[in-house]
């Protein structure tokens, strides 16, 4: 598959899947990366809505939680690069919560692949694409959540 | 002069990192900023950058939020696209012609959506990309500009018509003349950066002939993931990935032919940094640095050098590359150069020069204009106790424009340029500045939810992809939607007056706006409503354009469903969204200056001068600290006569309070209210804190005879000696990098080399035949300290180079010294029997830092040094607000050096201290006390040091965290970390996120939507 | 590359040559309703004779004939195309034929690019009192279209990727505003009141139309497969540094992806814009 393009109409046609991917981005770089993705008219999946939290070490594992409980098949996490992050260090912490809720998830039947972290700076909006098309496709190939009758 | 004489404004000319940083400081401290810049937006060359040394951070990233910080300050005006005309009058009061040239398009209006650009036939070069990027006639310089408005490049529009004709917002004004302001201003800051060296007069690298011959700016450009090969590096010939990569250093420095024999002082450092991230991007791309010094001068810069050679695999060939021929077939760059006497050459897919910094093409014209003195080499002239000070009184000058220097460098000197800008007009402090004042807040407490939607088509960027309308109807079937709207733009001037009107018409107490991105529009939309009367925290923003409709231009129906859904999600948090106060904390306007050196001296007596009183602590018995034993710098300029003199004024300055041969014993509280009691029993409270407690010489332990010969000494100990005219003998060795750049102690010292020239031509000086050798590693007198080096080669002193592993032997033979070397560049044994030798010993932190720093809630390097808040952007804050730091404290460094970053401590503290409270943040942790039981999980989580574990005064023996609003800056990393559910964060609660997960899973009824 | 240049170092010149006689060349004629189209009929009225081979099209302006339109016929093998419109000043529409020059112009230009010679397009003012110009003109073009021989588009995949590619180009929104403005430009003045240097406006075309075509015919090419910008610069004749100064631009516009490099190559293909399912 092409890095940049990643023939992204192939997502979500198959069988009728529509993905529901909620992604939470870090006010400073994350979200920032996103928007210079829409800024240089980047084309990506239509299926992730994007939640603000000013660091991504505010992302409470009982927001994972209850994301996948309604319903979500893949949650992805973003935040700054570890040495860029605006509140200094918060985003190590946010690797080892990632890390642990992984280990959660899995002992609730879900794959581990459903949760994933990536560092996404302002000045990546090709890196954004990329990470979105990737994990897309990922949760496609995945099917729907156990929740929703997948797996 | 009376006090209705000097004007309570600053013009600042350059909108580069420095310019921003000066103008952010005086607008923050009570005077009206006007920021000059000459080309269309602000940014300067950092803007360019795609990563920086040493901490490799995201220049951008980094960067942006003072950039918007700059543009919507109520209190800088930005005057972009002009040029400075006249300077009349003097210090205090100047009148300034300025001549902005035509945008042809209305700021006011343009909305910097972009629908002209994308339309404009006609392509031009990028400059912002160095020209490996195409950009239109009508253009933003980068996606991130600031201000954002688009211009009309004159040269290069044939004047179609077609931009206006997109331009839904009618901003396009073809017949826009250019401007002619007069602006009074009290002072003037110069930071208009500085120019590349013109590669092409090095004609022997074939730059402009070879495509893959390019500059390091250009490079910098090609890693960028906004540059034109969105990161990955490529041969602009083919396209291949290049394997070999060169850097050539000094290209256009250190050169006596091209006419710039100064050290450009930052090129070293840029090019191992791209060198890095090269291999980072393409693991198989080998770089190779050619160079003749390795000048890794700066705080933890030699950690990063042995880093790149160790960990990263950079080679290093020290060697000045002679020539670079192309082999036409392969278009591979062949480099011949000598390395060890030996003539050698070696083929490189891309040659990347490293150009040096020259001054600004307009430095001669801004000096006849302004009225100050250029030094030889065209940049402005400084002094070396007066680092941020041009030969005209009144105006100031930082950045690379006095000489070329490093981002932490100009910043500090911004700011230090901002303090000496201020004190000039301090009488007139806050008499220019303007408040807003906003209606009194409707109270909605306990109301049920009226939220207004405004759904923006911004022309076309929006509506061209998402079904507006649809989603409108959409919103009006959301519950507690009692209104919705949807408007060409919702960002323009009329729409405003709508959103205010559709307030009080429905009675609104909640408004969410479908647009373009919250980082750039929450605060307009937010002052809107506050003119409306509804708190500012009562908005939420759902962003359909950059998040949706840009990005899946060719899904209309997809698109429109998931604008649907983050409008449905904005709506979701804005019925739980709540009133926030910004809490107001009250500010003490004293300030402790802790290090009475020539740091803490400058410190203090410049914020007495701003008339703060003063607490200037110092462990000695008299003021000075190392400035006492320095008696020579290399420009002739005469130490103890500026401390005698500086002393001197302290001494009468009635603002300052002296505490010689005093320590600190406990420091309490933060900013704006910290107490303090010092050791000689006295006790203060004060609102910010200086440290400036300096370092100290190492004294070597045994190395090279320290403590057993008599004739074995420290540069210190040898200057003094010097003074004292007990030195005797005819020839001299000194070693340099003694306890620097050692296993223990990796940086360097960064004065060292200097210092030695500064000994070694004055040895010369008393006695031409004298014998002086210098043993070294790497001769690091960068920027205009190059010519100091120069002299001493000129005058005779033999510089023999040793290998990192190789160092000296030094024996004692009878009482004689012998110092025994192989000498890298020949490989031959040397022996050396000098009378005296001086051993260039580094700089270590000062006693007592360690006990300090806990203290202030501030870390410490793992040298000892203090840790700023951040490396590159700020060099004199700490993490922890109301602490400023200054000197050698921070890193080994200069007179001139600490004296700008002393001053620039004091502009960092008058943004506290030039008013009686502080916001805090509004959008901060809080904490449920009955649930929260004390546990202490989250108080490491904050890098801030705002939580702290206390007693719990309602229950005996219980535990509870506190939140110090006046540190916390609202991250939420606690919120997430507490495991009691007891912390939330005001803005971003549990209840709200949790909304918004649950409308964005939410399932929309089939037959929601009527048609 | 002109056809010419291309067909004097093709291996079965000769042998074409002695099958000339046998092969007629297939003419498009458009002829507007109300002065070439007369033209002709006044021509058969008076019995002037001309081949055989023009097909003629009658529209009612010689403007309502497009770039595309011209392009995509020479795509399907067509050998030669007559427009014929009013003289200069005659247009029944007033001033259709000035826009209809200013076309050609780009049509010619874009044929050059494409490999296709300029001279199998022919524009012609030719009045309803013309009938003799008529049978002169069709008689002298059908001559110059046998002399070039057959449109080879059909057979020669890469001549045919290089028309394809200039039919895109003659779609792209900057050549049609280019090409549309033109005579405003240098008639009227722009908006700064400036009357355009034809020869200032024709460099700017000309060179936009270059870049057009080689931006299309990049895609064209990367369409099916990913190539390197070695690959595409020798089957384009470009220079591979301008090859890649193209592909930053396409790549900004997300019209081209680079594929995960092998070794020290990367290759490129075209994003195909899908559409909603």
């Amino acid at each position: 598959m092409s890095s940049d393009a990643h023939n992204h109409q192939k997502a979500g046609a198959d069988h009728g899947f529509e993905p529901k991917i909620i992604v939470f981005c870090c006010n400073w770089c994350s979200y920032a990366g996103a928007d210079l993705a829409g800024v240089s008219r980047l084309q990506m999946p239509p299926h992730f809505r994007v939640i603000r939290v000013m660091c991504s070490a505010r992302v409470d594992p009982e927001f994972v939680l209850r994301a996948f409980e309604r319903g979500a098949d893949g949650i992805l996490v973003a935040g700054c690069h570890p040495a860029d992050c605006h509140y200094i260090g918060g985003n190590y912490r946010t690797r080892r919560r990632i890390a642990l809720l992984k280990m959660l998830i899995q002992q609730f039947g879900y794959d581990t692949d459903r949760l994933q972290l990536e560092w996404i700076s302002a000045g990546e909006g090709e890196k954004f694409q990329k990470t979105m098309t990737e994990f897309t496709n990922t949760i496609n190939e995945l099917g729907p959540s156990p929740i929703r009758g997948g797996e | 002069m009376a006090t209705t004489d000097k004007v309570g404004a600053v013009m600042v000319v350059g909108g580069g990192i420095s310019g921003l940083q000066s103008a952010l400081d005086l607008a923050d401290s009570g005077y009206k900023v006007y920021l000059v810049e000459k080309n269309a937006s602000i940014g300067g060359t950092m803007a360019q950058l795609d990563k920086t040394f040493p901490t490799n951070d995201c220049a951008m990233c980094i960067m942006a939020p003072k950039l918007v910080a700059a543009g919507r300050h109520h209190n800088i005006q930005l005057i972009t696209n002009a040029d400075i005309a006249i300077v009349d009058g003097q210090a205090g009061n100047f009148t300034v012609t300025v001549r902005q040239r035509a945008f042809r398009v209305d700021p006011t209006k343009c909305t910097g959506c972009g629908s002209c650009a994308q339309k404009c036939p006609i392509e031009a070069v990028d400059e912002y990309n160095e020209g490996t990027k195409i950009r239109k006639a009508i253009y933003v310089a980068y996606p991130q500009a600031v201000p954002l408005i688009y211009s009309i490049d004159p040269e290069k529009c044939i004047g179609c018509g077609i931009c206006a004709e997109e331009c839904k917002a009618k901003a396009v004004d073809y017949d826009q003349k250019e401007k002619v302001l007069e602006i009074k201003v009290g002072s003037i800051i110069v930071s208009p950066g500085f120019d590349e060296f013109n590669a092409r007069l090095k004609p022997e690298y074939g730059y402009g002939v070879y495509p893959n011959v390019v500059t390091s700016i250009e490079f910098e450009r090609m890693l960028s993931a906004t540059g034109p090969y969105f990161g990955t590096v490529l041969r602009p010939s083919d396209g291949d990935i290049p394997e070999k990569i060169a850097f050539i250093q000094c290209v256009g420095s250190r050169d006596e032919h091209c006419g710039n024999e100064y050290c450009s002082s930052v090129c070293c450092m840029y090019s191992i940094k791209e060198a890095i991230i090269a291999k980072e991007h393409g693991g198989n791309i080998k770089p190779s640095i050619f160079f003749m010094d390795m000048r890794a001068f700066g705080k933890e810069f030699d950690e990063y050098y042995n880093r790149a050679k160790n960990e990263h695999g950079i080679r290093f060939v020290r060697s000045r590359a002679a020539a670079v021929v192309e082999n036409p077939k392969t278009k591979n760059m062949m480099i011949k150069y000598v390395e060890n006497g030996e003539p050698k050459e070696e083929e490189f897919g891309l040659v990347v020069l490293a150009v040096g910094l020259t001054p600004p093409a307009d430095a001669e014209n801004l000096s006849r204009v302004m009225k100050f003195r250029l030094n030889d080499d065209g940049f402005c002239q400084t002094g070396a106790f007066s680092p941020v000070e041009t030969s005209r009184p009144g105006i100031f000058v930082s950045g690379a424009f006095s000489s070329p220097k490093d981002i932490p460098m100009t910043v500090a000197e911004a700011s230090g340029a901002a303090a000496k800008a201020g004190t000039e007009i301090t009488t007139s402090r806050n008499t220019l500045v303007t408040k807003k004042v906003y209606p009194k807040e409707i109270d909605v407490a306990g109301k049920e939810p009226r939220v207004g939607v405004f759904i923006c088509h911004c022309g076309i960027n929006i509506g061209g992809v998402v079904n507006v309308p649809e989603v409108m109807e959409y919103a009006k079937t959301l519950p507690n939607v009692v209104y919705a709207e949807q408007n060409l733009y919702t960002c323009s001037a009329d729409a405003q007056e709508k959103i205010k009107e559709k307030v009080k018409e429905h009675d609104l107490n909640r408004v969410v706006v479908a647009s373009c991105t919250p980082r750039t529009h929450e605060p307009l939309f937010q002052n809107t409503i506050r003119e409306a009367g509804l708190n500012a925290y009562l908005f939420e923003m759902a962003n359909i354009r950059d998040q949706c409709s840009w990005i899946h231009m060719h899904e209309p129906k997809a698109a429109t469903k998931k604008a649907k859904a983050l409008v449905r999600m904005a709506l979701a948090k804005s019925r739980l969204l709540e009133p926030l106060e910004n809490l107001m904390i009250d500010v003490n306007q004293d300030a402790l200056v802790i290090g009475g050196g020539v740091s803490g001296m400058v410190s203090a007596l410049e914020l007495a001068k701003q008339g703060i009183k003063v607490h200037l602590v110092e462990r000695e018995k008299e003021l000075g600290g190392n400035l006492r034993k320095l008696h020579y710098l290399p420009s002739g300029d005469d130490p103890d006569e500026y401390l005698k003199k500086v002393d001197q004024e302290i001494r009468a300055n009635k603002n300052i309070t002296l505490h010689l041969g005093t320590t600190v014993k406990t420091i309490d509280g933060y900013v704006g209210n910290f107490k303090t009691q010092l050791t000689d029993g006295s006790e203060m409270e004060h609102g910010v804190v200086v440290v400036a407690v300096g370092g100290r010489e190492y004294k070597p332990e045994g190395e090279y005879l320290y403590g057993k010969n008599a004739n074995v000494m420290t540069l210190l100990e040898f200057k003094g000696k010097m003074k004292k005219g007990e030195v005797k003998g005819d020839s001299y060795v000194f070693i340099q990098c003694v306890g620097s750049r050692e296993d223990k102690f990796p940086n360097c010292s960064r004065v060292c080399c200097t210092g030695t020239m500064t000994a070694a031509n004055k040895i010369k000086d008393k006695d031409p035949n004298a014998k002086v050798y210098v043993l070294y590693r790497d001769i690091r007198t960068y920027g205009f300290r190059e010519k100091y080096y120069k002299e001493a080669a000129q005058k005779g002193v033999t510089f023999i180079r040793f290998d990192d592993e190789k160092k000296p032997v030094v024996e004692d033979k009878g009482g004689k010294i012998e110092v025994r070397l192989i000498d890298e560049d020949t490989g031959k044994e040397v022996v050396l029997r000098p009378d005296c030798l001086v051993l260039a010993s580094g700089t270590r932190p000062e006693e007592g830092s360690e006990e300090l720093a806990p203290m202030l809630k501030v870390p410490l390097t793992k040298e000892g040094f203090f840790l700023e808040a951040h490396m590159k952007l700020r060099p004199i804050d700490f993490a922890t607000e109301g602490v400023y730091l200054a000197g050698i404290a921070h890193s080994p460094k200069f007179v001139d050096e600490s004296i700008a970053q002393a001053l620039g401590a004091v502009a960092r503290a008058m943004t506290i201290l030039s008013k009686t409270t502080l916001e805090a943040e509004g959008i901060v942790a809080s904490v449920d006390e009955q649930y929260c039981d004390g546990c202490g999980i989250c108080v490491p989580t904050c890098e801030y040091k705002a939580l702290e574990i206390i007693d719990n005064k309602d229950i005996k023996d219980k535990k509870i965290v506190d939140v110090n609003v006046g540190l916390c800056k609202g991250c939420g990393a606690c919120v997430g970390a507490c495991p009691a559910g007891a912390l939330t964060q005001k803005g971003f609660r549990d209840e709200q996120i949790l909304a918004m997960i649950d409308a964005a899973l939410e399932e929309p009824k089939k037959q929601e939507v009527k048609q | 590359m002109t056809e010419k240049h291309h067909t004097a170092h093709h291996q079965t010149h000769a042998h074409e040559k002695k099958h000339e006689g046998e092969w007629e060349p297939k003419i498009i004629g458009f002829l507007c309703n109300w002065c070439s189209y007369a033209g002709a009929d006044l021509c058969g009225v008076s019995r002037y004779q001309y081949p055989t081979n023009i097909r003629p099209v009658r529209v009612m302006c010689s403007t309502r004939i497009s770039p595309h339109l011209v392009l995509d016929i020479f795509k399907a093998g067509a050998d030669g195309i007559l427009l014929g419109g009013c003289h200069i000043g005659d247009c029944h529409y007033i001033s259709g034929n000035y826009y209809t020059e200013k076309r050609v112009n780009l049509m010619k230009k874009l044929l050059k690019e494409s490999g296709i010679a300029p001279e199998r397009l022919r524009l012609e003012w030719v009045s309803a009192s013309e009938g003799e110009k008529f049978s002169k003109v069709v008689t002298e073009f059908t001559e110059t279209v046998k002399a070039l021989g057959p449109n080879k588009v059909k057979k020669d995949e890469r001549l045919m990727s290089r028309v394809a590619a200039a039919d895109m180009a003659s779609e792209t929104f900057r050549l049609k505003a280019l090409v549309g403005k033109e005579l405003n430009l240098v008639g009227k003045g722009n908006v700064y009141d400036n009357k355009l240097d034809p020869e200032e406006i024709e460099k700017i075309i000309t060179e936009a139309t270059s870049d057009e075509f080689e931006r299309s015919l990049i895609l064209e090419l990367s369409r099916t497969k990913a190539r390197s910008v070695k690959e595409l610069g020798e089957i384009m004749e470009v220079p591979t540094d301008k090859v890649l100064r193209h592909i930053v631009l396409l790549r900004q516009n997300s019209l081209i992806a680079m594929e995960h490099p092998e070794g020290f190559t990367p290759t490129y293909k075209t994003i195909e814009i899908g559409g909603e399912q």
